[in-house]
C-alpha cells in the first residue's frame, strides 16, 4: 500500500509561513466546503509504501506523529500520537482517490488536518 | 335370368368367386343352357377387349415420368410438415433457450462486480480521555472526516472561545510554526 499522509493549516490569514505550500485541490475543496477557515496551507508531505500487516510512523510535525498499520484490504489502523500520547485510534478503508481526513483545533483560531490517502497500485510523487 | 346370378357367372369367370362356390357355378352352368350361352357371351366379349385394349404410351421417358410423381410425392410430404401443428414445448424452447442465455449472462454480471467491489467495514475508534471524536463523510468528494475536539469545548462549526488568562488552558500547536 503506498501512503500519503499531508499535514494541513487552516486559517484565515492570507499569508502562512514559511513552510507552508498550497494544498492539493481536490483536499482544499472538501476543506473548504467542510470548515469556516478561508485559507488552507500544507505543511508537510510524507509518503510511505507499507506492506500488509505492518506499520510505518510518519513525523507529521515535532509534537504529531501517525502511526499507520496496513490491515490489507484498503484498511488500515491509524494511531495519532500527540506529545507522546496516543490522542485518537482508529480502523478505516481508504478507498483511492478519496480522502481520511483527520483534524482538531489549533492555537489562534487555526486549525490543523491530516490527509490520507492511498495510491492503489501507482506511487505517489512526494512534492 | 336375374341380375345376381348373371353376376355370379361373371364373377365365375374372373376367377374371383370363392373354390367352393365357383365349383357349384361351374356345375350349375354346365347344366343350365341359359347359363351357359351367357358365360361363352362374357368370355368372348373378355377376349375381344384383351386383345383390342389400346396401349398407352408417355411423351416422357420411364426414368422422368416417375421423377416427376417422385417430386410431387416429396413436395406434397414438405407442405404436409410446414402445416403440422407445432407442440407447446417446440414453441416455448424457441424463447427459453434465448432467455436463459441472457439470464446466465445477468447472473455471471451480478457475481463478478460483487466480487469487483471491496466490501465496506465498520469504522472502529478510540479517543483519549477528554477528548471526543466526530466522523461524518462528505459524499460529494468521497471524503472521511474524524474531528477531534476537547469534550468540554464548543461544537467545531462555532467560533472557538477567546483565549483565557491562564495561558495552559490553550493546547500547543500541532503545527511547527
Amino acid at each position: 500500500m503506498n501512503l500519503e499522509a499531508r499535514l494541513v493549516w487552516g486559517t484565515n490569514d492570507e499569508q502562512g509561513g514559511p513552510n507552508c505550500k498550497p494544498v492539493d485541490p481536490e483536499l482544499a475543496a472538501t476543506l473548504h466546503r467542510t470548515f469556516k477557515w478561508s485559507h488552507y496551507f500544507e505543511i508537510t508531505n510524507q509518503v510511505a509504501a507499507i506492506p500488509e500487516k505492518q506499520s510505518r510512523d510518519l513525523r507529521m510535525s515535532q509534537r504529531c506523529t501517525l502511526r499507520v498499520k496496513n490491515l490489507g484490504g484498503s484498511r488500515v489502523e491509524i494511531n495519532c500520537i500527540g506529545q507522546g500520547k496516543e490522542v485518537h485510534k482508529g480502523a478505516y478503508t481508504l478507498t483511492p482517490p478519496s480522502w481520511l481526513v483527520l483534524g482538531g483545533n489549533d492555537t489562534n483560531n487555526t486549525a490543523w488536518f491530516i490527509g490520507l490517502r492511498t495510491g492503489g497500485g501507482r506511487a505517489i510523487t512526494k512534492n | 335370368m336375374k341380375n345376381d346370378l348373371q353376376l355370379k357367372v361373371q364373377s365365375w369367370l374372373d376367377g374371383e368367386l370363392p373354390e367352393r362356390e365357383a365349383r357349384q357355378v361351374g356345375e350349375w352352368i354346365a347344366r343350365d343352357a341359359e347359363a351357359s350361352a351367357l358365360a361363352a357371351e362374357l368370355g368372348s366379349v373378355n377376349q375381344a377387349m384383351l386383345r383390342n385394349e389400346a396401349g398407352v404410351t408417355l411423351s416422357d421417358s420411364r426414368e422422368f415420368y416417375w421423377s416427376k410423381i417422385e417430386l410431387q410425392i416429396q413436395r406434397e410430404a414438405e407442405r404436409n410438415r410446414v402445416h403440422a401443428p407445432v407442440p407447446w414445448y417446440a414453441r416455448w424452447r424457441k424463447f427459453m433457450g434465448p432467455a436463459l442465455g441472457v439470464a446466465a449472462l445477468a447472473c455471471v454480471m451480478i457475481v463478478a462486480i460483487r466480487q469487483a467491489v471491496p466490501p465496506t467495514y465498520d469504522e472502529i475508534s478510540a479517543t483519549i480521555d477528554g477528548m471526543e471524536a466526530v466522523t461524518f463523510h462528505d459524499q460529494s468528494s468521497q471524503t472521511t472526516i474524524i474531528w477531534l475536539q476537547d469534550s468540554t469545548q464548543a461544537p467545531m462549526d462555532q467560533k472557538p472561545a477567546l483565549p483565557s488568562a491562564q495561558p495552559q488552558d490553550e493546547p500547543e500547536s500541532v503545527i511547527d510554526m
